[in-house]
């Protein structure tokens, strides 16, 4: 039996197929997911805790190999461990001919740091993971305090649905990828100097949900777009008169679980272009929201998400694609991703609720999520009444955060800013 | 908590500046707050050193053939040179990438001595030794080394067996210089070649279904 479950391998989903090609030690592709305590961290607890929430997640055991057409994922017994942070901010994971897993815990004073490679996983998918990992954490360290009434994690599936590739699942083979989508014009880049050994800054700040959601309805509009919005607005304030021409075009990945009733703990989402044109002299926060709501609704829909998923795979299925050796794929890969930048100026990610048992609130002050970045990006996460807003960059400037972060506070949100660097 | 009063946000952690503006913050309270995110030195020491080194093997390349230019002799030394540092940099990259892929390895280095020693050969004027000997013992080493660090480092069968299944190939390749007649000393490719043959019916008697999953798992579409 144990020599069975050795020799497993498991193929990439459709997603994971595009990290590991244009990784590198610029945007190393790596997500950083962080649980806040109000005590220090204690690694052995950590530890134990880990090594629990590995049972229930035996897929994130594997290591990324390369084969001759393609990669893929192979089981292992190596154990992983917590350790102090040692490394600068979402440092790379995956090193090519490296044995080592797709993710590591960091632990420095109270903070957990959940770091995972692309590949293994996406946002939604970790949470879980961080939720498990939490949840044993809690109920060691605390287990006495909460005496017999220990809380309950919410079950949400079983192994093999954890390890589902839900890109296959869902396919249904209407598209040809050769059918191209309309061209799109190129976006306005951000420009600026780079942070010295290709470090990343990241400035946190953290405030009410509810003071946000505020705002929101007074624009009549939800969180995510109001956010959109600002990023919008604010990366359009600082932008050089000159370069006015082209348009500020956000990229926004989408959870697609919900729409297709998946509960992988593997990579499952899909990405939406929201595009706005700068050539107006002076652009108006409403109008940006009014045009990011149309564009939200214009793709979710199920039939808009369908057609992407659809067209992603007929292109890994096609025979065409399939025999072409993987050195070479992966530099068209390459080249693709580098084509494809141009069209974006930044991205936002919302990775949403973080829901842990109502016991856990006295020693949880906070979740937060950041990930590598090429360009000033955002991704933000809620946990109770805290929402941290995460920006990361490559470039010194900070001038789009303040901006950001400026109107907030102008409207009279409360912040409380971190920064890394 | 440090408060910045032209951001109006508040600042954790103990900032002198402002994250956002860059303005001094005025009035830092004195108790000091515990870090959030360590401070990480910068590793750029150790790769000053690779630098060096590799600026020193460029410039020695370049002047030896600039003084070859100046003052031909009979022999192209600054090619071997060229060759020599070439080798020893092959040398330092596999020795710095980790202990994983060592069968890997061994094949490539196979590889890098048998095409080597055969343009050596041909260069100083084809005296035969790098088919007689080089080409036949370095894949007997190949072949006996797999087996012992595959013993050593305890590496289960998966790790090693497809390039133990590449070197068993290779060391046959030598029966063609037997066959044409290329080789004066025999005696060492028919060892190579008899070792080949042995090691791999070993693999395909014992060790067919791992070769068969192992060429599934890499080689799918
Ligand atoms: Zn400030």
């Amino acid at each position: 039996m144990k020599q069975h479950k050795e020799e497993k391998w498991t193929r990439l989903d459709n997603a994971s197929k595009f990290f590991p090609a244009v990784a590198n030690n610029k945007d190393t592709k790596v997500f950083r997911f962080s649980c806040e305590l109000y005590e220090d961290v204690d690694p052995e607890v950590l530890q134990q805790s880990l090594n629990l929430t590995m049972e229930s997640f035996p897929f994130y055991n594997s290591i990324l190999r390369r084969g001759f057409f393609w990669y893929y994922f192979e089981s292992t017994y190596i154990n992983p461990t917590v350790e102090s942070e040692n490394k600068p901010l979402c440092a790379p994971i995956y090193i090519r001919n490296e044995k080592n897993l797709l993710f590591r815990v960091f632990y420095y004073n109270k903070r957990i740091n959940l770091e995972v490679f692309h590949s293994l996983t996406d946002g939604a998918g970790v949470i879980w993971f961080m939720e498990t990992l939490i949840y044993h954490y809690m109920t060691i360290k605390y287990g006495e305090i909460f005496g017999n009434n220990i809380p309950r994690l919410n079950y949400k599936a079983s192994i093999s649905e954890k390890s589902d590739d839900s890109f296959r699942k869902n396919y249904n083979k209407k598209d040809n990828f050769l059918q191209r989508k309309s061209k799109q014009s190129s976006a306005y880049q951000i420009k600026g100097s780079r942070i010295k050994e290709n470090r990343m800054k990241l400035i946190e700040g953290a405030m009410s949900v509810k003071s946000v959601l505020d705002i929101s309805h007074e624009y009549n509009t939800t969180l995510t777009i109001f956010l959109t919005s600002l990023l919008i607005y604010s990366i359009y304030k600082e932008m050089p008169l000159n370069k006015k021409n082209k348009p500020i075009i956000l990229s926004v990945p989408i959870n697609l679980r919900p729409y297709f009733g998946s509960t992988t703990a593997r990579n499952f989402f899909s990405t939406m272009n929201i595009s706005h044109s700068t050539h107006s002299d002076n652009l108006d926060l409403n109008e940006i929201i009014q045009s990011v709501s149309n564009s939200f609704k214009e793709n979710l829909t199920k039939e808009e998400l369908d057609r992407k998923l659809n067209h992603f795979m007929s292109l890994e299925k096609s025979i065409f694609t399939r025999i072409v050796p993987l050195t070479i794929k992966d530099y068209a890969i390459y080249i693709a991703n580098k084509l494809d930048d141009r069209k974006i100026t930044s991205s936002i990610s919302n990775i949403g609720k973080i829901i842990m048992p109502k016991e856990f609130n006295d020693y949880i002050n906070q979740f937060s999520i950041c990930v590598s970045a090429r360009r000033p990006l955002i991704t933000l996460c809620t946990y109770e009444d805290r929402l941290v807003i995460s920006f990361t960059s490559p470039f010194e400037e900070t001038d789009i955060q303040r901006r950001f972060f400026q109107f907030l506070s102008q409207k009279g949100v409360e912040i409380e800013i971190t920064s890394n660097l | 908590m440090n408060y910045c009063t032209h951001c109006e946000v508040k600042i954790r952690e103990n900032q002198e500046e402002c994250p956002l503006c860059g303005n001094m913050l005025s009035g830092i309270s004195n108790n000091r707050h515990e870090d959030i995110f360590p401070r990480i030195p910068p590793y750029y020491e150790r790769h000053l050193a690779i630098r060096i080194l590799l600026f020193i093997s460029v410039a020695a390349v370049a002047i030896s053939f600039s003084i070859n230019i100046i003052f031909p002799s009979n022999i192209n030394w600054p090619l071997l040179l060229l060759f020599a540092l070439v080798s020893i940099w092959l040398g330092v990259i596999a020795l710095v990438q980790r202990r994983y892929h060592i069968s890997k390895k061994i094949v490539r280095q196979v590889c890098i001595i048998s095409l080597l020693g055969v343009f050596w050969d041909w260069k100083i004027g084809w005296i035969g030794w790098s088919l007689d000997y080089l080409i036949p013992i370095t894949s007997i080493a190949a072949i006996i080394t797999m087996y012992i660090t595959a013993q050593i480092m305890k590496l289960s069968i998966r790790e090693y067996i497809t390039y133990a299944l590449i070197d068993g190939l290779f060391g046959i390749i030598p029966i063609l210089f037997l066959l044409f007649g290329w080789i004066k000393v025999i005696y060492p490719t028919v060892i190579c070649v008899t070792l080949s043959i042995i090691s791999l019916s070993a693999i395909f008697i014992f060790r067919g279904k791992d070769i068969k999953m192992e060429l599934n798992k890499r080689m799918h579409i």
